[in-house]
C-alpha cells in the first residue's frame, strides 16, 4: 500500500513565510538541487518495462473478460504473456511456476463493450523478476498510462495483495479449488 | 557574494560614514560565517527532526492502521462481520488516545446499519446476516468531509492519506487508510467496486509537537549562544593574531612618518605576521640610516634623486661664508681642540640656511656653500647672511671672538651631478658660484658683500646696501660692482 500526505489549506496557510524566508529557502533549495544534479552519475531514464510489441503476444485465455473485479471494475480486459510465460511448468509440490522474464500484460478498456478499434486506457504487466528490488512475490508489477505513455512500478501491495488471492481458493476462472500456487495468476494460461 | 567580498575586501562609505574598522570586519565576517554555516546545520537538524518526527508518527499510524485492517479482515472472511463490528466498537473505545472510525467508500460509517447488511444478503441470494433492526443508513449522508483527502483516499490506486491537523490549539495526525475490495471479499461483497471502506484513525500529537517546539527553540537558543560565544572567541583570537600586531606595525610606521626611527615591531611569531614585522623593522633600520645619511647631503642632492639627475640650467643665488683667520687659530689651538667650536658655528649657519629656505651645498673644511632658489632668494639669501653675523657677535665668546666673511652671488648656473659614478655631488657650477667665491674671499671680518645683480633684486626698504662700490675680483678683467650690507646691531 503506498502512501502520501494531504496538505489540509490551514497547514498550508502556517508554512507560508516572508517573501525573504521564502526565496532564501528557495536558494538552499536550488542549490542543493544544483549539488544533487551534479553528483548524480547518469540522468535517469524512463521506465520501458513493458515492450511496444506486446499487443501481438497471445491471449492468456479465449474467455471475455469483461466482469466486474476490483481494481478493474466492470472494464473490459485483454490478457496476454510473451512466449517466455508460455514455458510455466505445474508440478504437485511447486504448483504454478513462470520462468524469470515472463511478461504479463492486460491491455485494460473503458467499459464493458468498448468500440471496435478503441485503445486501452491503461496497460498493467507482471514481469517475472526475483532479483529486483521492486518486486513482490517475485513480480514487477507495472502500470501504463497509454494517454502519457508513463510506466510506473507499483510498489506498495495494491497489486500484489489482490493477486495473492490467486494462490488460495478465489471466484474467477478455474477458482484454484484445491488452493494451490499459482504465482500470483488468477488463470493458468490456455498453451 | 560580490558585494560581500568588495565590502570586506575594500569597504568604501559614502563621505562623511567612517569606514568599519579592521576588527570590525573580522568579527562581522566570523559571525556572518559563523551564522551562514551554523544556520544552514541548525536548519538541516530542525528539518530532519520535524520530518522524523512525521515519519513516526506516520509509521506508527500505519502500523496501526495495517493491524486494525488484518484484524478487521480476518474476521470478515470467514463471515463473522458481527464479530468484526463488536471488535472494532470495543477497540474505537479503548479510549488510547485515538478516534477511529471506519467509512464505507460513500463516506457514511460502517456498522452503522443494516445497508451493507441488505446488499451482502442479497447478493448471496440467502438470509446470511440477520439485520439489526437499523434500516436507511442515515439517509445516505457521509460522516465525514468526502471532499479533501477522503476523495484521494477512495481513489484507485488507494494510498495511505496523511493529515495534519489543528483544532482548538491542539495538533492531530490523522490517516485515511483504504480497504481493498479483494477477489475474496467479491464473494459477499461483489467486484464493481476496488475499495470497500476507509478506515481513519487519528490521534493527537500535541505532546510531540510542543516538545518539538520546544527542542527547536532550545536548540534556536544554544544555536545563538554557541555563534556568541564562538564568535567571541574567534573575534578575540582574530585580534590577537592579526589585529593587534597590525596595529602595532602601524603605530611604528605612524612613528617613523613622524621622525622617530627608535620603535621596533616587537613581535616573536614565525608566521607571516611575525615575517612582517621583521621585514618592518629592517626597513625602519634602512630608512634611519638613510634619514641620517641626509645630514650628510644636500637637500638639493636628495630632491634630484627623485626629480632626475640631468644637468640643467637655472637661476640660483649662491652664498659663502668663511671664517676669518681659521687657519692661524687652528695653528694656536690644534685641530681637535677646534672642531667643536667650528661644528657650533657650521651647525647655527645650518640652522639659519634652512630656516631662510637655503640649502647647504656642502661645507669646505671652515667655509660653507649654500644656495637659494626662487623669486625671493636674494632677499633671503641676505637676510640668512645677516643673521649669520648677528649671531656670530651675540655669540662672540661662545665662537672665541671668531668673525665671518660672507660673499653673495645670483645669475645663471648649472645645477647638475659632479664626480664619478661611485662618489658624486650634486653642485652647482658657473659665474655665479665663482663670483660669491671670490666675494667672500674679500670680505672682511663681519663683512657681507653682494654682486650688483643680487643687489638689484634686494627691495630698499627691507635691506640697506652699501655702494655701489667696485671691486677688483680675480678671473674678471674689469672690476665688479658689489654692495656692502649694511648690519643693524641687534639683528637676529
Amino acid at each position: 500500500m503506498r502512501s502520501r500526505h494531504y496538505e489540509s489549506p490551514m497547514r498550508t496557510l502556517s508554512r507560508r513565510g516572508t517573501p525573504a524566508l521564502r526565496a532564501f529557502l528557495a536558494a538552499i533549495c536550488l542549490g542543493g538541487a544544483i549539488i544533487l544534479a551534479m553528483v548524480s552519475c547518469s540522468p535517469e531514464e524512463p521506465l520501458s518495462l513493458i515492450p511496444p510489441g506486446h499487443a501481438s503476444w497471445k491471449r492468456t485465455t479465449s474467455q471475455v473478460l469483461d466482469y466486474p473485479v476490483p481494481g478493474h471494475e466492470d472494464n473490459l480486459r485483454v490478457i496476454r504473456m510473451n512466449d517466455t510465460g508460455f514455458a510455466y511448468t505445474i508440478t504437485a509440490d511447486d504448483g504454478l511456476v513462470f520462468p524469470e522474464g515472463t511478461i504479463l500484460t492486460k491491455d485494460v478498456y473503458m467499459g464493458r463493450s468498448p468500440a471496435d478499434g478503441a485503445q486501452p486506457v491503461m496497460v498493467t504487466a507482471m514481469v517475472k523478476a526475483p532479483s529486483d528490488s521492486r518486486a513482490r512475490g517475485g513480480w514487477v508489477w507495472v502500470v501504463k498510462d497509454t494517454k502519457t505513455g508513463r510506466e510506473t512500478v507499483q510498489t506498495g501491495d495494491f497489486c500484489v495483495r489482490c493477486h495473492h488471492d490467486a494462490n488460495e481458493k478465489h471466484p474467477y476462472g478455474q477458482r484454484n479449488p484445491d488452493a494451490e500456487f499459482r504465482d500470483y495468476v488468477f488463470m493458468v494460461p490456455e498453451r | 557574494m560580490t558585494v560581500l567580498y568588495t565590502f570586506f575586501m575594500n569597504p568604501i562609505f559614502p563621505a562623511g560614514r567612517r569606514a568599519l574598522s579592521l576588527t570590525g570586519r573580522i568579527n562581522l565576517a566570523v559571525i556572518l560565517t559563523l551564522f551562514v554555516g551554523l544556520g544552514l546545520v541548525s536548519t538541516l537538524f530542525t528539518t530532519s527532526l520535524v520530518n522524523t518526527r512525521h515519519t513516526l508518527v506516520d509509521s506508527n499510524l500505519q502500523r496501526e492502521a495495517d493491524v486494525l485492517y488484518t484484524s478487521i479482515e480476518s474476521f470478515m472472511l470467514p463471515g463473522e462481520a458481527p464479530i468484526a463490528a463488536s471488535f472494532f466498537d470495543d477497540v474505537s473505545n479503548l479510549g488510547t488516545g485515538y478516534t477511529l472510525a471506519l467509512y464505507r467508500r460513500d463516506g457514511t460509517l460502517a456498522f452503522s446499519d443494516d445497508t451493507t447488511i441488505g446488499k451482502v444478503n442479497e447478493l448471496l441470494g440467502r438470509q446470511r446476516f440477520v439485520p439489526r433492526g437499523q434500516p436507511g443508513g442515515a439517509d445516505g449522508v457521509p460522516s465525514v468531509d468526502t471532499s479533501g483527502a477522503f476523495s484521494l483516499a477512495v481513489a484507485v490506486p488507494p494510498e495511505s492519506i496523511y493529515v495534519t491537523e489543528n483544532e482548538g490549539g491542539r495538533t492531530y495526525k490523522r490517516v485515511y487508510r483504504p480497504l481493498i475490495n479483494l477477489p475474496r471479499c467479491t464473494v459477499c461483497h461483489g467486484g464493481d467496486h476496488t475499495i470497500r471502506g476507509v478506515l481513519d484513525i487519528r490521534t493527537d500529537i500535541s505532546a510531540s509537537v510542543r516538545a518539538e517546539a520546544l527542542t527547536i527553540a532550545g536548540s534556536g537558543l544554544g544555536f545563538i549562544v554557541m555563534v556568541s560565544v564562538i564568535a567571541l572567541i574567534l573575534g578575540r583570537m582574530m585580534r590577537v593574531i592579526v589585529v593587534l600586531p597590525v596595529q602595532e606595525i602601524g603605530r611604528v610606521c605612524s612613528a617613523v612618518t613622524g621622525g622617530n626611527f627608535s620603535g621596533r615591531v616587537d613581535i616573536r611569531s614565525s608566521d607571516e605576521i611575525g615575517r612582517l614585522a621583521d621585514t618592518v623593522n629592517e626597513m625602519v633600520h634602512g630608512l634611519h640610516e638613510r634619514y641620517e645619511l641626509t645630514k650628510y647631503v644636500s637637500g638639493t642632492t636628495i630632491s634630484s634623486l627623485a626629480s632626475g639627475q640631468e644637468p640643467k640650467r637655472v637661476e640660483r643665488t649662491l652664498l659663502f661664508s668663511d671664517v676669518r683667520g681659521f687657519t692661524a687659530y687652528t695653528e694656536r689651538h690644534g685641530a681637535e681642540a677646534i672642531l667643536s667650536v667650528l661644528n657650533q658655528m657650521l651647525h647655527m649657519q645650518s640652522v639659519i640656511i634652512h630656516h631662510q629656505g637655503g640649502d647647504v651645498d656642502k661645507f669646505v673644511g671652515d667655509e660653507v656653500v649654500s644656495v637659494f632658489s626662487g623669486d625671493d632668494a636674494p632677499l633671503r639669501a641676505v637676510r640668512a647672511a645677516m643673521k649669520i653675523q648677528a649671531m656670530v657677535r651675540q655669540r662672540a665668546a661662545d665662537y672665541d671672538n671668531l668673525a665671518i666673511g660672507m660673499g653673495i652671488a645670483t645669475g645663471s648656473v648649472v645645477q647638475g651631478m659632479v664626480g664619478s659614478e661611485t662618489r658624486a655631488d650634486f653642485t652647482v657650477l658657473g659665474d655665479a658660484v665663482n663670483v660669491a667665491s671670490r666675494l667672500c674671499s674679500i670680505a672682511k671680518p663681519g663683512q657681507i658683500l653682494v654682486c650688483e645683480t643680487t643687489g638689484a633684486h634686494i627691495p630698499a626698504e627691507t635691506v640697506t646696501l652699501d655702494g655701489p662700490y667696485r671691486a677688483k675680483l680675480k678671473g674678471k678683467a674689469e672690476p665688479q660692482k658689489v654692495f656692502i650690507v649694511r648690519l643693524q646691531e641687534g639683528t637676529s
